[in-house]
């Protein structure tokens, strides 16, 4: 499956496209870009992992951390929140201005680590579909002669048993 | 300090559960520190108060009445809550029953739940909520009380649910725990009415104010504070859910179930006694449940022969004797509250903490199997003597003074001609002599009689007919031991100190009464009639006691689907099942239908709203014509989504979908919308890459044709859908809705000098509707659990000719050589590894 051109797109590609997506995230306050968009992007970068080298693989490097990254993105856009009560209310932005030594000044506030976390749930979710059906589709293999119904089809309202049953699709074999 | 006792409660909770009490044999006594700390501190606080300074005699109202601390914290002033606590008499009282229960509970603990690496788990879900306990009773402000009113629900439901690998465990867990959070639900409106009726929130002020009995919502906040009181304290018709959380480990019934948890719902009613009782409405609705309650307690306890389920209908009935004097005004009701409160905590913890330690030393509590346990656990027997002694409320005990307070409350009360009085005190009467039969029931037939022969249980496997006491298994240790031997002791010496303790009774009845009581609890009335009632109830009820197996013959025949627990399971069934049919109604089984019933239930507030309008005011007046870009993305789209439907093959589908999705975001960029623009982009590109990806691999579609009438229902519908979507457009940028209510000025405004970004829509997402977005990414987490299940589940694999094969188990090596499995899997390529071969 993966073929060459994919594996070299995806050399190129994947640093890159992550790497675009942590400069939307960053930027995202003040031009287009955000925590949203960004965790996309990278789920975007994934997606090209999984079509190049297969999901096997790319389980096996960022599976484990898909369910982690879905709660700490969550913990994260809390606490953010929870932030805000140091300033009176909840989820009130609390600002700080750093001066960094390279960029000079660097306006920082809990909205941003919001950002944070809203991309974390993101391309930690979009990956973890993405994984899922990608198996979902490897272990599928086309039925000749038609035998038995899809999970999507239509026909299942006329026939409910065949979704309750999974012995039923097994019997094929 | 109240609230600084409150947070070392729960400090010490997750320092018990970090040092992993189950591996020290210290932990017990030092688990038992925190709750003595707050219990010591409690009466030196109210040193003033108990040295007899101002109540010896009753008179002066300033301590009396008064607030002993009151501490006020701000939360969240935005929407005027504060966090306030007040410690006057009724909450000292209760204070001093958590912590000082909590001391004898917390020593138990670490010798009930001995090696049970669990056992930090209970501490912590423990002491959370011997917190959230003391924060109910301190509690100065409705709100304040109701957010911990919810914490004891939610702790008690960890509690009881602690055997989580029991079903019996989790069904009494989920039971008490739907019966006091939705008690709990009608308790926050009910208070809401009452603050907005009086005016405030403060509990101090509310009691002050005179006249909220004749206020139109009076009804309304009593009963809603009613079912409240009533579901926490199990009154009739929610008793049934006490039995069912028996479940928990004793430690946990000790406390929960009959010390302090219960008796919220007491204090809430003695709480705000002296704004609502001024009604006849509350006299009838306390004695009427009050009084069903504890007859249906008293009457059940000795049905059940399980040590705990008697226990737990016996302070049912304990709890309705309880509300049925709260259902009066008269001084002398409202000491008996004090007095039967304190009594019955005295009494009924360390019964329950012996029945623990009997089922922890013989293996079971089932009193049909035990016997002779005054042999093999001479203290134990001794203190559940006592204790059942006071239950049955025999004189010179403790518990004969709360039934004389009782009796002589409800018979002042028939003596001024009072029909209420009368049916209290018959109610009493009766329900006096069941508690005698059943605590001589209980301290017999486990600990007295000679053990049980064969045929009366089937517990003989390991003590046949000569044992003359149920075996032994585990020797208590003596700490075990002395948990409840403290309370017990309390217990057997309290008649004889009654004066001092009155200086806590006194100031607890006090605050009930709202003014100065002069009433006082004695041991010794003389040959009152309440006596002679009281000595009655004892004969009769050693005569129930004698013919307790022919009485339990005839409960038992009471037919089982009577029973609350039985009628609550239909009722859970009931709505389970219709459940399913309004899921089988709007979700159907395919897509199509799932996603039609949920389009045209959104266009049904569309419609309504459509109706209010003149449909012309809507299009813009001069009709602008749109330029070429527009008209061939417009075209584009027309064209792509026909093909969509129209087109045969399912990649053809996914293109064409994918050609309307970009021309939309073209939209977005025409209009300047770089944000939606890269969204919508993004998604596209995932979803068609990733259908691409799924949809080539899947068989091909040989579904029947869809019949006539369902095609002609999906246009409809998608047309419907399209419609509305086209209105609404239209509506929200007509010129009524732009110049009414437009927010858009605000936040471009807004932005950079509030959200510090120029990016408007970000700040929009993570600041000025930051809480939207918190409840978007948790829909998406929640997503992705639903995605998991449904992508992970075994039926949701597709049909292939070949079995499965198990992920990364044995690489395709042996299946490339086998020729069958080769041909048979056709055209899915094996996950290899290029480089590895």
């Amino acid at each position: 499956m993966p073929e060459l051109y994919l594996r070299l797109l995806n050399r190129i590609l994947t640093p890159l496209l992550l790497l675009l997506a942590i400069y939307l995230l960053l930027r995202g306050h003040n031009l287009p870009g955000g925590g949203f968009i960004a965790g996309l992007m990278a789920a975007a970068a994934f997606e090209l992992q999984i079509l190049s080298r297969g999901h096997d693989r790319v389980r096996r490097s960022i599976g484990p951390y898909l369910n982690s990254g879905i709660g700490l993105g969550l913990a994260i856009a809390i606490c953010s929140g929870f932030a805000g009560l140091l300033n009176g209310v909840f989820f009130k932005g609390l600002w700080f201005d750093l001066h960094l030594p390279l960029l000079g000044e660097l306006a920082v506030g809990t909205p941003v680590i919001f950002d944070l976390g809203v991309f974390l749930v993101v391309v930690s979710v979009a990956t973890s579909y993405l994984l899922g059906l990608s198996r979902i589709s490897d272990s599928a293999a086309p039925i000749p002669d038609g035998a038995s119904s899809l999970e999507l089809s239509d026909s299942f309202e006329s026939d409910p048993a065949v979704v309750a049953d999974d012995s039923s699709l097994r019997s094929e074999r | 300090m109240l609230a600084a006792s409150i947070l070392l409660i729960l400090v010490s909770g997750a320092f018990l559960y970090w040092i992993r009490p189950h591996t020290r044999v210290w932990a017990g006594l030092l688990s038992a520190l925190p709750p003595l700390a707050v219990t010591v501190w409690q009466l030196n606080a109210a040193l003033p108060l108990l040295s007899g300074a101002g109540a010896a005699s009753g008179g002066k109202a300033d301590l009396q009445n008064g607030t002993i601390i009151a501490e006020h914290y701000r939360w969240i002033e935005s929407l005027g809550l504060e966090l306030s606590f007040r410690l006057d008499g009724l909450s000292l009282l209760f204070g001093l029953i958590i912590s000082g229960i909590g001391v004898a509970v917390a020593l138990y603990t670490h010798y009930y739940l001995e090696d049970d690496d669990r056992q930090g788990y209970f501490y912590l879900a423990l002491f959370a909520f011997m917190a959230s306990m003391l924060g109910l009773v301190w509690a100065d402000n409705l709100l304040t009380l109701f957010v911990f009113w919810e914490g004891t629900s939610v702790t008690s439901y960890l509690l009881i649910g602690y055997s989580h690998r029991s079903p019996v465990a989790r069904g009494g867990a989920r039971n008490a725990f739907i019966v006091t959070a939705g008690g709990g639900l009608a308790l926050l409106a009910g208070l809401i009415l009452l603050g907005q009726a009086s005016g405030s929130y403060s509990i101090s002020e509310i009691i002050a104010r005179p006249g909220l009995a004749e206020h139109d919502l009076y009804p309304a906040i009593l009963i809603l504070i009613l079912i409240g009181a009533f579901s926490k304290s199990a009154q009739f018709p929610f008793h049934w859910w006490l039995p069912g959380a028996m479940a928990a480990p004793t430690p946990a019934s000790a406390y929960l179930h009959s010390a302090t948890m219960v008796k919220a719902g007491i204090y809430l009613l003695a709480r705000l006694h002296p704004a609502l009782s001024d009604h006849p409405l509350w006299l009838w609705a306390l004695l009427l449940f009050g009084g069903t309650t504890m007859l249906l307690g008293a009457v059940f306890a000795l049905r059940h022969s399980d040590m705990k389920a008697l226990l737990a209908y016996a302070t049912v009935s304990q709890l309705g004797v309880l509300t049925t004097l709260l259902a009066f005004r008269s001084e002398a009701a409202l000491l008996a509250v004090v007095v039967g409160i304190l009594s019955h905590a005295l009494y009924k913890g360390p019964l329950f903490l012996v029945a623990g330690i009997v089922d922890h030393a013989t293996g079971h509590r089932d009193l049909r199997m035990l016997g002779g346990l005054r042999r093999t656990l001479p203290v134990t027997s001794g203190i559940a003597l006592l204790a059942a002694l006071s239950m049955a409320g025999i004189p010179p005990l403790f518990g004969f003074v709360a039934k004389e307070a009782l009796l002589e409350s409800a018979y002042s009360a028939a003596e001024h001609g009072d029909a209420a009085g009368w049916l209290a005190f018959g109610a009493a009467a009766v329900t006096g002599a069941f508690f005698v039969a059943y605590s001589f029931t209980f301290v017999w037939e486990a600990f007295l009689r000679p053990a049980p022969s064969a045929e009366t249980g089937d517990s003989t496997s390991h003590s046949p007919h000569s044992s003359v006491a149920t075996p032994i298994h585990h020797p208590p240790a003596p700490a075990f031991v002395a948990a409840p031997l403290i309370l017990v002791a309390l217990g057997t010496f309290a008649p004889f100190v009654l004066k001092p303790l009155s200086r806590v009774f006194t100031p607890a009845a006090a605050s009930i009464a709202a003014q100065p009581v002069h009433v006082y609890a004695s041991l010794w009335h003389g040959f009152t009639p309440a006596f002679l009632t009281s000595l009655l109830a004892i004969t009769v009820g050693i005569w129930l006691f004698l013919i307790r197996s022919r009485l339990r013959a005839f409960l038992s025949q009471l037919p089982d689907n009577l029973r609350g627990v039985f009628l609550f399971q239909r009722l859970l069934d009931d709505l389970y099942a219709l459940a399913q049919i309004t899921a089988r109604f709007s979700q159907g089984y395919t897509l199509a239908t799932q996603s039609g019933v949920v389009l045209l239930a959104a266009s049904i507030p569309i419609v309504v709203a459509l109706r209010q309008i003149n449909l012309n005011d809507l299009f813009p007046t001069p009709l602008a014509i749109p330029g070429a870009p527009e008209t061939i993305l417009i075209l584009m789209i027309g064209v792509s989504a026909y093909a969509t439907a129209r087109v045969t093959s399912r990649l053809g589908a996914i293109i064409s979908l994918g050609v309307v999705g970009v021309s939309v975001t073209l939209f977005y960029v025409f209009f300047s919308a770089p944000d939606l623009a890269l969204t919508q982009l993004l998604i596209e590109v995932l979803t068609v890459v990733l259908l691409v990806l799924v949809f080539t691999k899947l068989p091909p579609d040989i579904r029947p044709a869809m019949q006539r009438w369902k095609q002609a229902r999906n246009v409809l519908v998608a047309l419907a859908a399209g419609a509305f979507g086209f209105f609404l457009v239209l509506f929200n940028s007509s010129d009524a809705m732009q110049a009414a209510l437009s927010i858009s000025d605000y936040f471009l405004h807004n932005a950079v000098p509030g959200g510090h970004g120029a990016n408007v829509v970000n700040v929009i997402l993570v600041d000025f509707r930051a809480i939207d977005t918190m409840g978007e990414i948790t829909v998406l987490a929640i997503a992705a659990l639903g995605g998991y299940a449904l992508l992970n589940a075994p039926r949701v694999r597709l049909p292939t000719p070949t079995p499965i094969q198990p992920e990364s188990e044995q690489p395709t090596e042996s299946e490339e050589t086998d020729p069958v499995a080769g041909t048979s899997r056709l055209n899915v390529d094996p996950p290899t590894d290029p480089k590895a071969e």
